[in-house]
């Protein structure tokens, strides 16, 4: 099954680690490359379900553009 | 020897300085007073980590600190937490009775505070315990950590309670400008995190300079640290003083450094080092995260770091904190170094100012024991404790109690506010300087003080002008009272 972020539902997740036990898989984690969710698929549903997460800490369809800045930057990076 | 000048500790103290060098040995102390356990069973990253911490914290005067050495699929890897979970771990690192009351714990920092005799030894990069192991290459920090999700709406992993050292990026030969403070840190891809600092704060000043000039910005971030630098790094000292000098001060004994492979001052018995460079101008979205005010902040775009190396002892400790809806480690383990500076710069002006206790969510809510020298002068004492570095920020309710009243007895400071509490006599000053993160400013930064003043009446304020009031009985010889049915109840006397 593809995975997709559970915040934004963005498919652009990256597999960052995998859990071992008794040489198996117990769980992996994943990060999202547009909204920077990153979650192990082994945790509760109130955090890693899209349909279980609060409303408030969906981020699907938001501008990241448009996020505040605690530290405006001097310029642009480069 | 330099630390009997500099403050005069007790043999128990002397004891305890000695002997903690580190995080290792601070665990292994409070372990022989019933202050640390192993948890034996093994637990899921989340959520079982965040609920062994919350129950841990939730005995403020004993709770131990908890150790997880068997964390599922993080075979070998070893966690802390709750370390400066409760006064009474706090008060065996100042070498006093873990039942030791929180006013005398406030009274020992007091008196510990204004020495000024730095106590540091060097190292050699070479035979620092922390240069164990090296990881140059294919750095995960999703490998090296056992990583998890601190409250559930947390945007990711974070790293609580790493104290991070940065050089100024215009002055990187000055030790003085080199600081050392705790931020909140978002662990991203495997080698990339953002930390989080404000304008106002040391690093987000090192952060500004260095963007404007296009200057390098390396940073260390040292993880399981010796118990005294994340209690005091949170310190608000001058920006050109050292923290280091300062920790070492308060502790009346040398703390051990080593210079890091980028350059800075890092501690030689911490458990991790993981060195940063800022990528200028770069951001990434940070957040939720849960905060010191018990609510999340918000997902915003924060300054990016990439990691560059890492050092860490053989088998090391995570040590990290639960922070979120209060009691929580974040309180205890501030609590007292928040209120400290307070009272040192009250006392300057106003010595008749007995005892300052912003424990409660870093100071936003403050109360303050004063003798009225006059009527309303406790008024006077509450404006300039908004004055004071903390205070601008910080104190955003405060109480005013008589001097004969510990406000670290909240029994005692309701009375007080039961009887001396007049409503049309409660000031608030709108629209000032506040918190980001506090939920109740009207905008984030901006908001409501509050100053009641629950100090006696006297003239020429005619109420309340005959009070007879009732000397109660306390002091030593009550406490030795208190004390000695403690240990009938015990059985022990
Ligand atoms: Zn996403």
């Amino acid at each position: 099954m593809k995975v997709i972020c559970s915040r934004c539902e963005s498919p652009g997740v990256t597999q960052m680690h995998a859990g071992m036990e008794d040489g198996k898989v117990l769980w992996r984690v994943w990060h999202c490359k547009d909204c920077a969710y990153t979650w192990r698929d082994s945790e509760p549903a109130e955090s890693i379900d899209p349909k279980l997460r609060p409303a408030w800490a969906q981020m699907k369809g938001v501008d990241f553009d448009s996020l505040r800045q605690v530290i405006p930057p001097a310029r642009k990076p480069t | 020897m330099a630390t009997e000048k500099v403050v005069s500790l007790s043999a128990e103290a002397k004891a305890v300085a000695a002997r903690v060098g580190s995080l290792r040995d601070f665990l292994a102390y409070l372990g022989e007073h019933d202050q640390c356990v192993s948890w034996p069973d093994p637990v899921m990253p989340e959520p079982d980590i965040r609920n062994i911490s919350v129950a841990a914290g939730n005995n403020v005067s004993t709770g131990p600190a908890v150790i997880f050495d068997k964390i599922r699929g993080y075979p070998g890897k070893r966690i802390a937490v709750n370390v400066h979970g409760s006064f009474g771990n706090l008060a065996l690192l100042l070498g006093l009775p873990k039942i030791t009351p929180v006013r005398e714990l406030f009274f020992e920092i007091i008196r510990r505070w204004g020495s000024d005799k730095p106590l540091l030894e060097r190292v050699a990069p070479e035979k620092a315990p922390v240069n164990e192991n090296r990881v140059d290459k294919n750095i995960n920090l999703y490998d090296l950590l056992p990583l998890y999700r601190i409250n559930a709406n947390d945007g990711g992993f974070y790293i609580g309670k790493a104290c991070v050292v940065s050089r100024d990026p215009l002055e990187p030969d000055n030790f003085g400008k080199q600081n050392v403070g705790i931020y909140r840190i978002q662990v991203m891809g495997p080698d990339t995190f953002t930390l989080l600092s404000i304008p106002a704060h040391d690093m987000g000043r090192q952060m500004l300079m260095a963007e404007q000039h296009g200057k390098p910005l390396k940073v260390s971030v040292m993880i399981g640290n010796h118990p005294a630098m994340p209690m005091f790094a949170a310190t608000p000292v001058g920006y050109d003083e050292s923290e280091f000098a300062y920790a070492s001060q308060m502790m009346g004994a040398p703390l051990r450094l080593t210079t890091a492979v980028n350059g800075t001052d890092i501690l030689a018995d911490t458990e991790m080092v993981i060195e940063g460079e800022l990528q200028l101008n770069q951001r990434e979205v940070e957040g939720p995260f849960g905060e010191f005010p018990g609510s999340y902040s918000g997902v915003r775009k924060v300054p990016l770091f990439r990691v560059t190396g890492v050092s860490h002892r053989n088998n090391p400790i995570f040590e990290n904190i639960y922070i979120g809806k209060g009691w929580t480690e974040h309180d205890t383990l501030i609590g007292l170094n928040t209120s400290a500076p307070i009272y040192s710069q009250l006392k300057k002006d106003f010595p008749e100012v007995a005892a300052v206790n912003a424990l409660y969510q870093h100071g936003l809510t403050g109360i303050i024991s004063v003798r009225n020298r006059f009527s309303g002068f406790a008024k006077s004492v509450a404006m300039r404790a908004l004055g004071t570095p903390h205070g601008t920020m910080y104190l955003k309710n405060l109480i005013l109690v008589d001097e004969n009243v510990d406000p670290f007895d909240l029994n005692q400071v309701m009375w007080a506010l039961s009887t001396r509490t007049r409503a049309n006599d409660i000031i608030v000053i709108p629209n000032m300087p506040m918190v980001p993160i506090d939920p109740a400013a009207e905008v984030p930064g901006k908001g409501h003080r509050l100053i009641i003043d629950a100090t006696s009446f006297m003239a020429p304020d005619n109420l309340g002008a005959d009070p007879h009031l009732v000397d109660r009985p306390m002091g030593p010889e009550i406490d030795a009272l208190m004390q000695r049915l403690n240990e009938l109840q015990k059985g022990r006397a």
